[in-house]
């Protein structure tokens, strides 16, 4: 059994069954942006949006794990302060992936990807029934001890122009598609 | 539900109960299936035997389920309060291997009064793996009523 086919036991939510999963399918890859493609300073409005249910915030603590009741019970959450069932800090992780599949954006996707660090900043809750949408901007590319670079700004808006949450996110990317190619054939091609 | 945790109760020094959590395959593919991130560096067992993406031939949790379960020792103290995460910084420092054990904590470095429902803490936050060596380390704001 291959590793999509162990994972796929694990789904439960709509989105989760829905998903593409396969990172190092090639029709995938052939939409991606690559580091020595990015356009520093472009802004995009990702056209996909994430339609927030209650089953996809307690997917994400259950994930984590985070056994925490204000993830999964409202009338707990509210007795404690909230305003409702409570999203996971880094629930923003699930909403990212789940809308950028192509084009500006997809090098979360792209393999070979390494994760540096990221500073988050929370505005607003996530709360269910928000239909979320992500805006984009290139922030920064570097090259330091033969490793490519990369930071973007993301900002998450609901369906009210509220904005939810901003991050600064840094990734350590291959440099090109041909790089890329070569970690799909299980090649490792990181450095410069 | 917790003891109550309030801003003014709250003093520079005190430190954040600990999480302590081993991360197996299945662990990492239940956080990959919840988050999305299919990278075949957490997923794929053969594949990362030959790519090393991180030098390793075994996959490697997730950064952000490491930020996760940083974010989940300040959840657990702040949010059965009604507390809630403004900020948080994170710097991942070594790729953690499946089948590690990490230990998250924190501790309340900064306190911000600024008016009731803005008052807010900071924290310095890190993550060790089974042999003392951290493997992330940051910094959180943290709103407290």
């Amino acid at each position: 059994m291959g590793y999509l086919e162990e994972m796929a036991k694990y789904q439960k939510t709509q989105k989760q069954k829905d998903f593409s999963a396969d990172f190092l399918e090639r029709q995938q890859i052939d939409d991606y942006e690559f580091w020595d493609q990015i356009e520093i300073g472009k802004e995009t409005e990702v056209p996909e949006k994430f339609e927030v249910k209650a089953e996809d915030m307690k997917a994400y603590a259950e994930g984590v794990p985070d056994s925490n009741p204000v993830f999964y019970d409202e009338e707990y959450a509210r007795k404690c302060g909230h305003d409702g069932l409570v999203a996971h800090p880094i629930f923003g992780t699930q909403v990212a992936f789940y809308v950028l599949r192509k084009g500006h954006g997809s090098w979360i996707r792209t393999p070979g990807a390494r994760n540096p660090g990221q500073i988050l900043e929370w505005y607003d809750p996530i709360r269910v029934g928000d239909v979320l949408s992500i805006k984009l901007k290139g922030h920064d590319k570097w090259i330091k001890r033969g490793k490519y670079y990369m930071r973007y700004l993301s900002e998450t808006y609901d369906q009210n122009g509220t904005l939810k949450a901003r991050g600064y996110m840094t990734l350590i990317l291959p440099k090109s598609r041909e790089d890329v190619l070569r970690f799909v054939k299980g090649e490792h091609a990181l450095e410069a | 539900m917790a003891d109550r945790l309030t801003f003014e109760s709250v003093n520079c020094g005190d430190m954040l109960p600990e999480v302590k959590q081993h991360v197996d395959q299945e662990a990492i593919w239940r956080h990959a299936v919840t988050s999305l991130d299919y990278n075949p560096v957490h997923n794929a067992p053969e594949w990362c035997q030959t790519a090393q993406v991180f030098g390793l031939p075994v996959t490697v949790m997730h950064g952000n389920q490491t930020m996760s379960l940083m974010a989940t020792v300040i959840t657990g103290w702040a949010y059965p309060v009604g507390g809630r995460l403004k900020r948080m910084e994170v710097k991942l420092i070594k790729p953690v291997p499946v089948d590690s054990t990490c230990t998250y904590g924190g501790v309340v470095t900064e306190k911000h009064p600024i008016g009731k429902g803005q008052d807010f803490v900071v924290l310095d936050l890190w993550a060790t793996n089974q042999d003392g060596d951290q493997v992330a380390v940051g910094t959180a704001q943290v709103t407290l009523p």
